[in-house]
């Protein structure tokens, strides 16, 4: 055998070295870059105003929703609070005690003319499983009063309204003085990176729960006689079937506007009634997902009830069996009975959202730490970012499951999760230490549910 | 209770008092003519009033296309477009939808037809000191 000219394997050998180590180039991925550029615009355009983002009150470490314990930790001078620090906007723009206390932002729905006397304050939706939980026959329901968008009223045009209601320097609102408008080009990124988030499909129950309770809870939700959750929220989602009519994501009037010790309206802060969709209002709210909910309150278009308990106990309550939707329930009955759960029963129901809230979470969070480990990483974001965020997914699921007093086991497990990702966030190789993320992950996965 | 469910269906359909797609009308107020996202240049009308009859409430407008004939109900929202001058866009009425002045219509359930209703109406001022 010939050995080779080491002149030659002298010139070659860095070339092949080269090729070895370099990455092959992604294919191209337009929807991709569609994605990646509307996040980049979503948490760093500014749109020439206040300062804020739609970051500023969707902020990813906190499931695109601000809530009043995300809002005590952010420093003075963060956009949110600009009403507090920008004189032109001290007045008729936000109310920062409703905003930290309640985690409440002021919205003229109704129109600009009396910035005084006319606004609703309402909390923060998140804007995660948007494809799933927006469209319905009529057209596209957007916001907590189904009609959040100007233009042509879809996820797309979103933005644009949300630029002049949030983001202006001053409450003339002038399109090219105190703000600039969305391009084309802008609202198709935002929307393509909006829709990117959360869930792209509705659940399928029943799930193979483990929990004794979670299990009777889904029972109840499913019950179209006793929960009858499912009419409205089909498969948890923001679906509402009645009989074989598929009303899509559809505005209800289930009452909340009439519950009594509003937490808002315990102040001596104006609050005014909101009257929902249209101008004037009809007194409906649109329906949001119910996957998300567990670590995503406060609850309600106007945060009036802190807890997932809370927020099924409502539907038991004189509110919601008063209101159109709960009469209608009630003429569906044989019996006439609007919705009647006992305490036991409302647990049971928020023990099963908690499971798949956190069935939700953990979901998201392996798939964070799995893009995380890849190179280039198909999110286009750093890694570092990518396991925060798998940490905080972690840790929303260690508080669901632990406030509730669920699977003790698989709190363990998250716990050990997130253990390890701290760890990892310091470590220059990921590799093997997301791997064992992910074991743990799934074993706490598998304490709730069978494995499929 | 089978009688019953159609009627209850039906009920219940009237109580969800869903036209069809809405949009937020607040804020398209504050939106410059030709730039409302997913309906200028698709749905809307864009052109010149040519002229305007306060009896009959209708605005004569002349476009790319021809001419069209648009019913001011007592509900459409008119408002002044007066971004050109760097001033807050406010209400208006059709005593502003003067000649000449350039104006955005957009038609109930996007019904292009002449005689039809616009749901609002966007005017240009561009004249300083005008309304």
């Amino acid at each position: 055998m010939t050995l080779p000219n080491p002149r030659v394997v002298g010139l070659v050998a860095p070339v092949l070295m080269m090729f070895a180590t370099c990455h092959p180039p992604p294919p191209p991925d337009p929807e991709g870059d569609l994605v990646a550029r509307g996040r980049n615009i979503f948490f760093n355009e500014t749109f020439n105003g206040n300062g804020r983002t739609c970051g500023t009150c969707h902020p990813a470490e906190n499931n695109f929703a601000i809530d009043p314990a995300f809002i005590a930790t952010l420093p003075r001078n963060n956009p949110l609070f600009v009403a507090e620090f920008n004189p032109a906007l001290k007045k008729n723009f936000e109310n920062p005690r409703l905003m930290r206390e309640f985690g409440l932002i002021l919205e003229n729905q109704d129109g600009f003319d009396d910035l005084e006397h006319k606004f609703n304050m309402r909390g923060v939706p998140h804007t995660l499983a948007l494809r799933t939980s927006v469209a319905s026959p009529p057209g596209p329901r957007t916001g907590w009063s189904g009609d959040g968008a100007p233009g042509d009223g879809s996820v797309r045009s979103f933005a644009t309204g949300a630029v002049i209601q949030h983001f202006t320097r001053t409450l003339n609102r002038v399109p090219g003085v105190d703000f600039r408008l969305p391009t084309d080009e802008e609202l198709d990124a935002l929307e393509a990176f909006q829709l990117s988030l959360g869930r792209q499909n509705d659940l399928t129950l029943p799930l193979p729960l483990k929990g004794t309770v979670p299990k009777r809870g889904q029972e109840i939700f499913l019950d179209n006689s006793l929960g009858k959750c499912n009419l409205c929220h089909v498969n948890a989602g923001a679906t509402v079937i009645i009989g074989e009519n598929n009303l899509g994501n559809a505005n209800l009037n289930t009452g909340v506007e009439d519950l009594p010790d509003q937490p808002a309206r315990l102040t001596d802060e104006l609050v005014p009634r909101d009257d929902g969709f249209g101008i004037p209002g009809d007194s409906t709210f649109n329906v949001p997902p119910l996957v998300e909910a567990a670590s995503s309150g406060p609850f309600f278009h106007n945060n009036s009830i802190e807890t997932i308990e809370g927020a099924v106990g409502f539907y038991d309550g004189e509110s919601f069996n008063n209101s159109p939707s709960g009469r209608f329930l009630a003429n569906l009955d044989p019996e006439g009975a609007g919705i009647e759960l006992d305490g036991t029963q409302i647990v049971a129901v928020a023990a099963f959202l908690r499971i798949i809230n956190v069935l939700e979470n953990t979901r998201q969070a392996i798939d964070l730490l799995k893009a995380s480990n890849m190179m280039p990483s198909p999110r286009r974001e750093e890694p570092g970012k990518l396991l925060d965020r798998a940490l905080r997914r972690t840790d929303d699921g260690i508080k669901v499951l632990s406030s509730g007093g669920l699977h003790p086991a698989a709190v363990a497990h998250l716990k050990q999760a997130r253990l390890l990702i701290t760890i990892a966030l310091e470590a220059h190789e990921l590799g093997e230490i997301v791997e064992k993320v992910i074991r743990e992950i799934e074993k706490a996965r598998n304490e709730l549910v069978e494995p499929t | 209770m089978r009688k019953l469910v159609p009627f209850v269906y039906l009920t219940f359909v009237l109580l969800l008092h869903v036209p069809g797609a809405y949009a937020q009308k607040s804020t398209e107020r504050y939106i410059p003519i030709g730039q409302s996202p997913g309906l200028s240049g698709k749905h809307t009308l864009i052109g010149k009033v040519q002229a305007v009859n306060p009896q009959d409430r209708t605005i004569i407008c002349s476009h790319a296309g021809g001419t069209a004939l648009v019913k001011v109900a007592h509900n459409t929202k008119i408002w002044l477009d007066r971004s050109k001058l760097k001033l807050p866009n406010v209400a208006g009425t059709l005593a502003d939808c003067s000649t000449d002045r350039l104006i955005e219509v957009k038609y109930k359930n996007n019904v292009h037809k002449d005689g039809g209703e616009a749901e609002w109406i966007k005017v240009q001022v561009t004249e300083a000191g005008a309304k």
